[in-house]
């Protein structure tokens, strides 16, 4: 029994980085990203085949995931975010798919077989099988996540992503790139869901390119919607909650992907501003409806 | 014909209408002068329904029409020109002009007053296919106006026809505006150019800050000392005198 | 082999146009990418093809009705899940959208269930053989009937009121008021015109295919959206020309580069617009 709840806390604290950097994305780029799960996925591949064909340690694999998941998203944002950030969604979509192609077509990726037999990490004295050990590294990769954004908030950057993310006319007239800075979220995002997917990976030892399509992206993004748009509290509790409430009712897993779908509309109707939302964010999301065009 | 009882309208959270009462009778040019942000806009706005005041009434032929839609609206015979034209840039002078009488449904009227008006501004016949975004300012602001007329309105609304144009075009607008009272048509008018405006008009109101400060025949406002200072000013060309 | 790859593709991207159409209208008068266009697609292609199977009705009827079907579920959507979001940040109706989508897809797939429906025709299609190049009379009964289709639009929204109507409400939602357009009446009716063409493009495609299944519109979905954008989203030409392009380079692709990959040439295309482009060939318009 224990196991089992060791294994939904490390499934959690998996969404709790991917609902994290979602919820980055949607804060301060003000946009939404369809293919994070493929980011997650690049990571998780990437890490299981660098540990697969060079033996390489886990703790090496890990950087790279996160790296090589967020080059992809520098690519990605580049053309996207540069000019029309509102087809960020569309094209992250359209991207989810190609990964996914790629991932079923390439012999090196297994196919729909995906890998199997991927090491768990390895470090002196320490057995990465025993799941407290693994929930403890999961946990340091949150801590690093929730570090990673605080520190990004109260910097210099923050200051000019909350100019941006406030006011995006007058950000750029004081000479902020905003371009540059939604890129740089983005990219930094992707990197993030990387990183977890090389430890969703390395927990699992299999992996398939099932685990990380669209319906995962979806399940990630109503984490974030029902947690609270800019909320960092609120993607922790909103993973926490998406993660346990399945397990909860199995019986009924053929109607999760409804029920995400109209959790969605109901929200955004109802509570915009999630369970926890009350930040300058959730406002932004919220009350817009009364921010009026300004006139006299 | 239209009276205002001390209205209070808001953008959001901002009060920008702090009580506004006016009236205009059939048949009138009435003025509205302020500075910039005193709630002229704001004004014309909740008398055509784009803003819903919160308090107060607005009363158009003895009806009350604060809450009514601006669709409704202009089914009564209130037509509003708003600022700075706001032509639809990429259909066709023609297709404006038309735009302009959707709510009606006297098709043959609508035909003979198309008819009509591209006699008046022969430029808009002229232009008739072309987009209404390729016309110079002046063009697009007789075109505004004139698409306003083909909703035949009892009462117009202008929010600073002569904003941006050069003098001569200037004089044109006015010419215009004195022609539709000729033609019996009732007028309420926003002009940042006063002097202009109290040449045209019967009477005035000042707004400041949301509330009308000031209000009388266009002679005594002329002749006011305020006025004067404010929005007349020493020295200002009278460049819409023939 | 060429030419036989540009009919295919004229084929196929005929009907993305239809979809395209309805993205570069929805995007041009609320500024929102409709992710639920391609479920609306699927929606059509369903309701004609249980109509069908069910009973013994007039091809022409089931399709006219697959068609209302789609049309009626697009108002349905823009009354529940978008109006209600009207005014708000431009992200929530978008989420909102992708709600709607997966809401529809996972519906379907209980209703329906995951496996392919054929197609049940009434007639049969032949094959022309023109100079090498291979025809079929359904390939030219697709791209004559979207043509027809894209034709009606074009007339509806350049010369009658209500076309020119919805044009003013794109352009300018308060001075459309300021005319008497009833502007929440004329987003239901871009909804109700997009979503039967959509419909109708979901028809064809199932009888192109001969397959109709919950999750047949993700790619057709994703593909009439880089069409849009490639020739210029809210741009009603740019649309049609995007889609009738795109439709040929993927095919194009598929021919000469690899089949596998056919469906990632859309996308390619869309990052490259983004680009090189980003306003399309013929230049956006609206939001």
């Amino acid at each position: 029994m224990t196991e089992y709840f060791l294994h939904i806390a490390i499934i959690s604290a998996l969404h709790i980085i991917l609902a994290l950097s979602l919820n980055l994305i949607i804060g301060y780029c003000g946009q939404v990203s369809l293919g994070h799960a493929a980011f997650y996925g690049l990571g998780a591949y990437t890490s299981a085949l660098a540990a697969i064909h060079w033996q390489a340690s886990f703790f090496l694999t890990l950087p790279l995931a996160g790296v090589v998941a967020a080059l992809f998203g520098l690519g990605l944002g580049i053309p996207t975010l540069r000019l029309r950030d509102d087809y960020l969604a569309i094209v992250t979509l359209g991207f989810g798919i190609i990964v996914d192609l790629i991932l079923l077509n390439l012999e090196v990726t297994g196919g729909p077989d995906g890998l199997v037999r991927i090491p768990p990490p390895q470090l002196a004295g320490v057995d990465f099988r025993n799941k407290f050990m693994y929930l403890l590294l999961v946990a340091l990769v949150v801590a690093f996540t929730l570090g990673l954004i605080y520190r990004l908030v109260h910097s210099r950057h923050g200051r000019a992503l909350k100019a941006i993310r406030d006011h995006e006319m007058t950000a750029r007239v004081m000479g902020i790139n905003a371009a540059a800075y939604k890129i740089s979220i983005f990219t930094l995002a992707a990197g993030l869901a990387g990183l977890a997917g090389a430890l969703y990976a390395h927990y699992i030892t299999f992996i398939n390119p099932e685990s990380f399509g669209l319906h995962t992206s979806i399940l990630v993004l109503t984490m974030v919607v029902l947690g609270g748009m800019g909320s960092i509290l609120g993607s922790v509790v909103g993973a926490g909650v998406l993660t346990i409430l399945p397990e909860l009712f199995r019986r009924f897993a053929d109607y999760q992907d409804l029920a995400y779908g109209a959790m969605l509309i109901a929200l955004l109707i109802w509570r915009p501003q999630g369970l926890l939302g009350t930040g300058k964010i959730s406002q932004k999301f919220s009350l817009a409806k009364n921010r009026a065009k300004k006139g006299n | 014909m239209l009276t205002l009882k001390s209205v209070h309208s808001y953008y959001g959270s901002l009060h920008v209408l702090k009580g506004v009462s006016l009236h205009v009778r059939a048949g009138e040019i009435v003025a509205l002068l302020g500075a910039n942000g005193a709630g002229k806009t704001t004004t014309l706005k909740t008398i055509s329904g784009l803003l819903k005041p919160r308090t107060g009434q607005v009363e158009f032929q003895g009806e009350d029409i604060s809450r009514l839609s601006a669709e409704a609206i202009v089914q009564r015979g209130i037509a509003h020109v708003p600022e700075g034209r706001r032509v639809f840039s990429t259909l066709t002078v023609a297709a404006n002009l038309e735009l302009g009488a959707f709510a009606r449904r006297d098709h043959q009227a609508v035909k003979k007053d198309l008819q009509e008006i591209q006699e008046r501004f022969p430029i808009l016949r002229e232009r008739a296919r072309q987009p209404a975004g390729t016309l110079s300012g002046g063009e697009q602001q007789v075109l505004a106006m004139a698409r306003a007329l083909m909703a035949r309105p009892k009462l117009l609304l202008l929010d600073e026809p002569s904003m941006g144009l050069a003098p001569r075009l200037v004089q044109q607008v006015f010419a215009i505006i004195r022609h539709l009272q000729a033609t019996g048509t009732t007028i309420l008018l926003i002009e940042q150019n006063a002097r202009a405006a109290l040449k045209v008009a019967d009477r005035g109101y000042v707004m400041e800050t949301g509330r009308i400060s000031l209000d009388g025949t266009a002679a005594e406002l002329m002749d006011h000392n305020e006025v004067k200072r404010a929005y007349l000013g020493k020295g200002y060309q009278e460049v819409w005198e023939d | 082999m060429l030419l036989q790859q540009i009919l295919n593709g004229l084929t196929a991207g005929s009907v993305y146009a239809l979809i395209a159409l309805g993205y570069t209208m929805i995007y041009g008068i609320l500024g929102l990418i409709n992710f639920a266009q391609g479920e609306i697609y699927m929606a059509g292609a369903f309701a004609t093809v249980l109509l069908l199977s069910a009973y013994k009705v007039n091809f022409f009827v089931a399709f006219l009705f697959g068609m209302g079907v789609a049309a009626v579920l697009g108002l349905i959507l823009e009354r529940l899940a978008f109006r209600p979001l009207r005014g708000s940040h431009p992200l929530v109706p978008l989420i909102s959208a992708i709600g709607a989508s997966i809401f529809l897809q996972s519906l379907a797939l209980l209703l329906f269930g995951p496996a392919d429906r054929a197609f049940p025709l009434q007639f049969e299609f032949a094959a022309l053989d023109i100079a090498g190049v291979t025809v079929s009379t359904l390939q030219v009964a697709i791209f004559v009937t979207a043509l027809f289709f894209m034709a009606l639009l074009v007339v509806f929204v350049k010369y009658t009121k209500f076309g020119k109507a919805i044009m003013a409400t794109a352009l300018d939602q308060d001075t459309a008021r300021l005319m008497g357009i009833n502007v929440d009446r004329m987003i239901a009716l871009t909804f109700l015109i997009g979503s039967a063409l959509s419909g109708a493009a979901g028809i064809m495609m199932a009888i192109y295919y001969n397959t109709t299944y919950p999750r047949m519109g993700l790619l057709p979905g994703l593909k009439a959206f880089s069409a849009a954008v490639l020739g210029g989203v809210g741009n009603i030409p740019g649309a049609i020309v995007g889609g009738l392009l795109l439709g040929v380079a993927e095919n194009l692709g598929a021919g000469y580069l690899s089949s596998g990959y056919k469906d990632a040439v859309a996308f390619a295309i869309l990052i490259i617009v983004l680009l090189v482009r980003p306003k399309g060939l013929l230049g956006g318009r609206g939001h």
